[in-house]
């Protein structure tokens, strides 16, 4: 799928094309005119947008983006981060906003989840060692058997699962699991007793050796 | 007690006073004038008789007796002369009693000698001592008549002169300080009032809170615009880490440093976060439209937290009433709340301890009441546990003390009223008042 950065900070598009590179093509455009000629070329298929833009406001380009590719998946990234921007941005069709500072896992996984929804293109089921995971019904299991995980047992699974191959610190899932309220570096700690449980309760049933730890680091789910 | 007040009571007694005076003085110096009065009147007489007595020589009286006396009808006067017994002695004037056929009654009487004929006479003019003092009765009535229309009306003219004269202070007093919540509105004109002291204290208190306003703008907009520019750089760090980590092919020593860093960015993070948060709060960006059911939100935020309550083996009592419903708030700011409230409530309390929340409803309030069984707070420390970044002497690991201030923030925002309460060792108590008038007020 083919992704254009709208960024104008350079060394941040560099970096996010890094992350991205490996499922995405990248282009990057550092402000809207660009942007727009990049666009009237060719439609891509995820427009990363960054509202502070030295050309243009954002919101300006939203409007113009969404004219020249109305099926574009688009993601505001900001960092002014005020609440009408979030909301003009999400009236105006941005399928999700996401603050800076954001972690790339996490906008990753924001464009995975727009993808399932609005391409249809991803198997709902992904398949984990002897195990069949399904993002959409949240469950996972093996041949028939569903195994009960809790709210966030599932969230942190499917997120490794999704960022599968790639080591995860534990900051990084607490990030994502506790959100904006919590503490990320403080509950980190609560991420080993999370994956014991997920190792247990998956266990039963068959190995998961698929589920490695990472000394010093985190997990990594290896598939 | 106000201004107006003791002015009103300062006059009132002030005029009392003097009219008590005025009334314990009054009857001796009536008595004072009438005797003055009757001397001078005893005098005039005595120059009559003299005149008289020179122009037509003393027979006129004595017509060839050896002495005169004469009586008005009713004793009040009487004239006599009789020969002198004693040397001359000048006049004198004095109160003596004399027998008037039987009646003894008490006179004022001049004496004066005088040579005639060859002879000394004593001549005595006296008046009826009743008759002297007969007007002073009257006379005081009506004195204290005068007097106390005279300290009515100067009492009254004086409040209505002194309330009108301090109308403009209570103006600046119910229009600038009354009720003032900062940041301060918009002033309205300035007070109308011909006092210089008056317009001199309300052009100064416009011209404060315009100062103060503007102040607290540019430390709003100082706040704001730091966090923005901190949060680019703060992106690129953690985006350049998180590339780092996910190649996989560093050392395990690298490794580690780069969680570390991960783990120091995190925090900077949190600090440019809340401090945003704060500033947006303040800068009244969140609106104010959810109706709460605080029992469902606690239940919310405790399971957000159950990890936490789970690992130091917590007692969470939850008390609430399921029908209680606030309105005009902002969800997710009052989850904020409750959330940093709770935590703070799990982190500082002891293994096996418990915390409580329960409620408590008056006519015009809701209290929703967070307890703990924690290490709690020195009363010193009470005060200031809401200032930002104010390090507390038990707190050493908290670090960036700024759960507290986006509570506070929050509670301000919402007119919500905090009260705190600890004892070392103890726990502590965390009380919000919920206004349940104002949110009815701006239905």
């Amino acid at each position: 799928m083919k992704v254009l950065i709208v960024e104008d900070e350079q060394i941040m598009a560099q970096e996010m094309t890094a992350f991205l590179k490996s499922a995405y093509t990248c282009e990057v455009a550092g402000n809207a005119a660009a942007a727009i000629n990049r666009l009237e070329e060719g439609c891509c298929d995820f427009l990363l947008l960054d509202l502070g833009l030295p050309d243009m406001d954002g919101l300006q380009l939203l409007k113009e983006a969404r004219k020249i590719c109305p099926d574009a998946a688009i993601i505001i990234l900001t960092a002014r981060g005020q609440l009408e921007d979030r909301i003009k941005g999400l009236d105006l069709g941005a399928d999700d906003y996401l603050p800076k500072p954001f972690s790339l896992l996490e906008l990753q996984s924001r464009m995975h989840a727009i993808a399932r929804r609005k391409f249809a293109l991803q198997t709902a089921t992904i398949q984990v060692g002897d195990f069949h995971l399904d993002i959409q019904k949240r469950c996972i299991c093996f041949q028939t058997t569903d195994i009960t995980l809790s709210r966030k047992e599932f969230d942190l699974l499917s997120y490794m699962v999704l960022h599968k191959n790639r080591p995860l610190s534990r900051l990084q899932l607490s990030e994502h699991i506790w959100g904006d309220y919590g503490d990320a570096d403080y509950d980190s700690n609560f991420i080993d007793v999370h994956i014991k449980n997920i190792r247990k309760k998956l266990s039963a049933y068959s190995t998961v050796e698929w589920l490695t730890t990472i000394r010093n680091v985190g997990y990594k789910v290896k598939l | 007690m106000q201004l107006q007040v003791k002015l009103t009571l300062f006059i009132t007694l002030s005029k009392m006073a003097v009219a008590a005076l005025f009334i314990l003085l009054l009857p001796r110096l009536i008595e004072d004038i009438a005797f003055k009065y009757n001397d001078y009147y005893l005098h005039e007489q005595e120059k009559k008789v003299l005149l008289a007595i020179r122009n037509n020589g003393i027979e006129t009286y004595l017509q060839g007796e050896d002495n005169y006396g004469s009586y008005t009808m009713l004793k009040e006067e009487y004239i006599s002369l009789e020969p002198a017994t004693s040397h001359y002695a000048g006049d004198t004037i004095e109160t003596v009693k004399r027998i008037v056929e039987k009646d003894t009654l008490t006179y004022r009487v001049l004496s004066h000698q005088l040579h005639a004929n060859g002879k000394d006479y004593m001549m005595e003019i006296g008046r009826k001592y009743t008759t002297i003092s007969q007007y002073n009765r009257p006379l005081q009535r009506m004195a204290l008549y005068v007097l106390g229309a005279l300290i009515s009306i100067t009492i009254i003219t004086d409040l209505v002169f002194t309330r009108y004269l301090l109308k403009p202070l209570g103006k600046i007093i119910r229009t600038r300080l009354f009720r003032s919540n900062f940041p301060f509105k918009e002033q309205g004109p300035p007070v109308n009032t011909t006092t210089a002291d008056f317009k001199y204290l309300d052009n100064s208190l416009v011209a404060l809170m315009n100062q103060i306003n503007v102040a607290f703008e540019k430390e709003r907009e100082f706040t704001s615009n730091a966090s923005h520019e901190l949060m680019t750089p703060v992106s690129i760090l953690q985006h350049k880490l998180e590339n780092f980590l996910a190649d996989g092919n560093l050392e395990d020593e690298a490794q580690s440093k780069i969680i570390s860093m991960m783990s120091t960015l995190n925090r900077l993070k949190k600090i440019v976060h809340s401090l945003l948060l704060i500033s947006r709060i303040e800068n009244e960006q969140f609106p104010r439209q959810d109706n709460v059911r605080l029992n469902t939100l606690v239940h919310q935020v405790v399971e957000e937290l159950e990890h936490r309550t789970a690992a130091k083996n917590l007692d969470v009592k939850i008390e609430l009433t399921a029908t209680v419903v606030l309105r005009q708030l902002n969800q997710d700011l009052i989850f904020q709340m409750i959330y940093n409230l709770l935590n703070n409530a799990i982190k500082f309390n002891t293994t096996n301890g418990s915390i409580h929340i329960k409620e408590y409803l008056t006519r015009d309030t809701y209290h929703l009441i967070i307890q703990d069984t924690g290490i709690g707070m020195p009363a010193a420390d009470l005060e200031n546990i809401f200032h930002r970044f104010r390090k507390h002497s038990h707190r050493n690991n908290d670090g960036y003390g700024l759960g507290l201030s986006i509570v506070k923030t929050i509670a301000d925002f919402h007119d919500i009223l905090i009260k705190v309460s600890s004892t070392p060792g103890e726990g502590s108590t965390f009380t919000l008042v919920f206004n349940l008038r104002s949110q009815k007020a701006s239905a």
